[in-house]
């Protein structure tokens, strides 16, 4: 008998717990049926089924709890140690994702002017043969295959989107990390070879520039800084904004932005000067100390404290208990970095502050990520006649770097050029510019999967100029985002609930590995990006003119090794062979959601003898050696950043916990948390310019303006504005956030911290004024 | 066997305002997005002092499961009862929807169920008990602001938690005895 909720628990006092007791479980669990939405399945029963989340970049395990084939609740897996058995906001309405109203359901092609949002019906097999055909015209027409870009998102799916632009050989693939974090991949790299992680759990002294953990959810990070923190662990955060994670600081020092560097250079002064590093370390594992012990004595505290206006007897308090209860102390290395245009010098500036004092590789250090080892395939692709250099690269000297007028442009930074550019990931902005100019060879098709640039990446105006440049956009995604509205054609891939995803190994300091497997059928007939892949490049196989300027002995081997035997294979197949090296790694993947070879912190790795450092040197670089080779300075020099004029402010970026970046707005359960966003600021200089909480303003940059409401708060600097990233939306099929609150993109300015080629977003001034 | 008695231990001081929990509850309880539906609530309480010297407390809640029951003793048809754990249930049969335990209760825990025409709030996550999982917001909390658990049992987390810290309950004057406990 199946037991009605309002049945259940109708059974009164005594009687209730004896139902309880009594009753199956089965019937128990079903009284909580699952409720919103209406699509109906023939599945009947409950099931909990192993995978993982996708609704941020942290995957954490789950089991989906479904209940007559549709999803009913995501419950936090316990194995998955590296987010200590949690789910967040956004990972419970993830639930929602696959009865989304609005999310994409079957391929559609524009019938309309671009961003009209006029579309027709077609299936996958004719999308497949659209997006071919134009692959095909595009090599005919120039000659060239890295005339099409092709975009990414970062995910468990992005490999399989890699596939195709290798299929087609394209050396133009843009990810996401040069709009985020490649400017501290950068720094911390210039000084250990890696970009460590930093021991929260452990660590007695922590000192977070910037990096908003009790917001931007990183796992472990934003659960230890609170769940396992050490009795008497001191939290010191820099930020011009009093997050979150600045509200459960020991210290907040609002610092002045554009700063923050001063305030690391100060530290190191007073680590040196007062002999507070580890000798014996500095002597054994790193590079040029003497170098750096002359060049930061021109950083006294007092000269930092007018730079940042952090008082100087707080940054020799800093210097002074980082080196007390070193080696458990740490300067957080954070991921979001797209601040300044030299963003890279400041990073190196806080990478130096632990191995001054031994902080390495040991618990509450700074510790370098391990992995849980994996088999992948070796995929041979063809070598193409018809290939150019990638695009951003071949601009090098081209045309100049946007950069601000202040003393940073004056030396240390590339003019026309990135230093040191991602070759996979490309960079962004330079990227962008490229396309606009048509120089040195034109793009002119994009495939993209899941990167939402229109609203992620800075100056808005200028990517839909370069959109409008295109003879063919394609998407791929799982709902109309402001790209894909721009798009010709939009192909929906299933959500993470509905398919298989290969095992992917979450680096840190708790190394685990993951995958999805489907916890319920497609709702809507969709398909993974692996099978949009293998959808597409078999209709590439069927026109000749794609594959004449290859070796046709080695077309048949990649047809062979690559399309026969990976991607007409079942993605299971691939899954199996990557977890081959466990003992039973598959039956224990679907059962567990996990792998992993321990589930204790791995310390010590670079300890062994003979470990050899990824730099230059084999050493832990203060000075670093291969900089000045590319003219850029070889330790981190402080040039003053030019500041908001009266009556202008700086916009700074940021989030809450219950959204991520663009994607997730449009979810019923995260918009009712907040519907908008709102311009925080600071409450005398709103009262300057007669502003009252809730008023409508103007926010106006050289670039664009938006409108919106005012949050007028005590928490922000009086030279800085902010909004929530995510608003302001100019895509229709996101009708819940459809020009609701602002956009960033649209006003921030488009610069460049040239030596990773991250995008620097936090140069922006703006004019604020009542609407 | 001594009966047991629910109850959560919660460390404020740790709460993100993540909003993890609300998200939790709602799909394990079935309760739809709406302003106004919600068995658990986060506040944001008052910003304390002048820019740059503030500070942000955040007050996670939901009912709380009162040993003194207001929104029983003034339920008319009974529908309001507790279980033996002292989790405080409703009927929703008996429910005639007249709101007076929505009045009664000092914690504006309850809200109209409009989809089951009931009264409704949070249960503990009863539906989980057979099973001896914790209810859904204790699980899914990164920062484990809430430790749910057996009162009675002195070798409970909750109740090791209990002893060892300074806690306090909300609106103390009002005489509820609340099952929720929050650590100094
Ligand atoms: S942090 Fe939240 S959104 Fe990100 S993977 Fe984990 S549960 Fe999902
Ligand atoms: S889940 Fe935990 S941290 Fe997040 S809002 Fe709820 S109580 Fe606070
Ligand atoms: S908090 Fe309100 S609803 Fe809950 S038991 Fe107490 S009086 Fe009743
Ligand atoms: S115990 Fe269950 S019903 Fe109560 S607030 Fe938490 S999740 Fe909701």
């Amino acid at each position: 008998m199946k037991l009605s909720r309002r049945k259940f628990l109708a059974a009164s006092g005594g009687a209730f717990a004896a139902a309880v007791a009594a009753a199956n479980l089965t019937s128990l669990k079903a009284v909580a049926e699952s409720g919103h939405g209406d699509a109906q399945t023939g599945e009947k029963g409950e099931k909990h089924i192993a995978s993982s989340c996708e609704m941020c970049v942290n995957k954490c395990g789950f089991y989906a709890h479904v209940v007559n084939g549709r999803i009913k609740k995501l419950n936090p897996n316990p194995r998955f140690f590296k987010s200590r058995a949690m789910l967040c906001a956004r990972g419970n309405a993830g639930a929602e994702e696959p009865y989304n109203p609005e999310r994409l359901k079957t391929p559609l092609v524009r019938d309309g002017e671009r961003g009209s949002n006029k579309w027709r019906k077609i299936s996958y097999e004719e999308a497949f043969q659209i997006v071919a055909q134009k692959l095909a015209e595009a090599k005919t027409k120039y000659e060239n295959r890295s005339s099409v870009a092709f975009f990414s998102s970062e995910g468990l799916q992005e490999g399989s989107f890699q596939m195709l632009a290798q299929t087609y050989g394209s050396l133009n693939t843009v990810r996401h990390p040069s709009l985020c974090l490649s400017s501290t991949i950068q720094g911390w790299s210039s000084v250990y070879g890696v970009y460590p992680d930093a021991d929260l759990a452990n660590a007695m002294f922590v000192v977070m520039p910037g990096a908003n953990r009790a917001e931007a959810l990183v796992t472990p990070d934003s659960m230890d800084f609170l769940r396992y923190r050490p009795k008497g662990q001191q939290l010191v955060v820099l930020d011009p904004r009093f997050t979150n994670t600045a509200a459960k600081a020991d210290k907040w020092y609002p610092v002045k932005p554009a700063t923050d560097m001063a305030f690391m250079l100060a530290m190191i002064n007073v680590i040196i000067n007062e002999e507070l590093y580890n000798k014996d370390f500095v002597a054994n594992m790193t590079e040029g100390f003497d170098e750096l012990k002359a060049h930061v004595q021109q950083y006294t505290p007092e000269w930092a404290e007018k730079e940042c206006e952090i008082p100087a007897d707080e940054i020799k308090w800093c210097a002074r208990e980082f080196a007390k209860y070193a080696p458990r102390s740490v300067i957080y290395p954070g991921r979001r970095t797209s601040w300044y245009v030299d963003d890279v010098a400041f990073r190196r500036a806080c990478a130096i502050i632990p191995a001054l004092c031994g902080c390495w590789d040991v618990p509450g250090g700074i510790v370098p990520k391990s992995g849980v080892p994996l088999k992948n395939p070796d995929i041979m692709y063809p070598f193409y006649d018809m290939v150019e250099e990638r695009l951003d690269v071949e601009s090098f000297g081209e045309f100049d770097n946007n950069l601000p007028d202040d003393a940073r442009k004056e030396a240390g930074l590339p003019t026309d050029s990135v230093a040191y550019l991602g070759e996979k990931d490309g960079s962004w902005i330079r990227f962008r510019e490229a396309v606009l100019r048509g120089e040195p060879y034109p793009v002119k098709m994009m495939m993209v999967y899941k990167q939402n640039f229109v609203e992620a990446a800075p100056n808005r105006a200028k990517t839909l100029k370069m959109m409008e440049m295109m003879d063919f956009i394609c998407m791929i995604d799982i709902q109309m985002s402001d790209t894909a509205f721009y798009a010709d054609l939009v192909i929906p891939e299933s959500t993470y609930l509905e398919r298989w995803d290969v095992v992917h190994s979450l680096a840190g300091i708790w190394p685990i590995a993951t995958f999805r497997q489907a916890c319920i059928e497609p709702v809507y007939q969709t398909k993974s990006m692996f099978e949009i892949t293998g959808g597409i490049v078999d209709e590439m196989l069927k026109i000749p003119e794609l594959w004449d300027d290859t070796d046709e002995e080695e077309l048949e081997y990649f047809k062979e090794d690559f399309v026969e035997a990976i991607l007409h294979a079942p993605i299971q197949d691939y899954i199996k062979y990557q977890v081959s090296g466990f003992e039973n790694g598959y039956e224990k993947l679907l059962k567990d959601g996990v792998i992993y070879k321990t589930d204790q912190g791995v310390y010590g790795q670079s300890a062994k003898p003979g470990y050899r450092f990824k730099t230059r040197s084999g050493k832990i670089e203060l000075t670093n050696v291969k900089y000045p080779d590319k003219g850029l300075d070889a330790l981190p020099v402080y040039r003053r950043a030019r500041q908001p004029k009266d009556g202008q402010f700086r916009f700074i970026l940021g989030r809450h916990g219950w959204n991520t970046h663009t994607g997730t707005q449009n979810n019923e359960f995260l918009w009712e948390i907040q519907k908008e966003n709102t311009l925080w600021i600071n409450s005398k200089e709103a009262l300057k310019l007669g502003i009252k909480n809730g008023d409508r303003v103007v926010v106006k940059s050289s670039v664009g303006e938006q409108t919106v409401k005012a949050e007028v708060t005590e928490k922000i600097r009086p030279d800085c504005v902010f909004y929530a990233h995510g608003f302001g939306r100019v895509s229709k099929g996101m009708s819940l956030v459809y020009q609701k609150g602002a956009s960033q993109a649209a006003i921030l300015e488009d610069y460049i911290e040239p030596i990773s080629g991250n995008a620097a977003m936090h140069e922006t001034f703006v004019t604020v004024s009542k609407a | 066997m001594a009966t047991k008695k629910f109850g959560i231990v919660l460390d404020a001081k740790k709460c993100l305002n993540c909003k993890a929990c609300t998200v939790a509850c709602k799909f394990e309880n079935t309760i739809h997005p709406g302003e106004d539906d919600y068995r658990i609530w986060v506040t944001e309480l008052e910003l304390k002092g002048t820019y740059p010297n503030i500070s942000q407390e955040y007050q996670p809640s939901q009912c709380q499961h009162c040993e003194n029951t207001p929104c029983a003793s003034v339920c008319p048809t009974k529908a309001t009862y507790k279980s033996p754990e002292g989790v405080v249930l409703i009927d929703y049969d008996k429910c005639i929807l007249c709101k007076a335990c929505m009045t009664a209760c000092p914690y504006d825990a309850r809200y109209e169920n409009v989809h089951l025409h009931a009264i409704d709030k949070c249960t503990f996550c009863y539906q989980r008990q057979p099973e001896g999982r914790e209810p859904a917001c204790v699980e899914t909390c990164p920062t484990r602001v809430r430790v749910f658990g057996d009162l009675n049992d002195p070798e409970s987390e909750a109740s090791k938690l209990l002893a060892r810290n300074h806690t306090y309950q909300l609106k103390p004057e009002r005489n509820t005895r609340p099952r929720l406990h929050y650590i100094k």
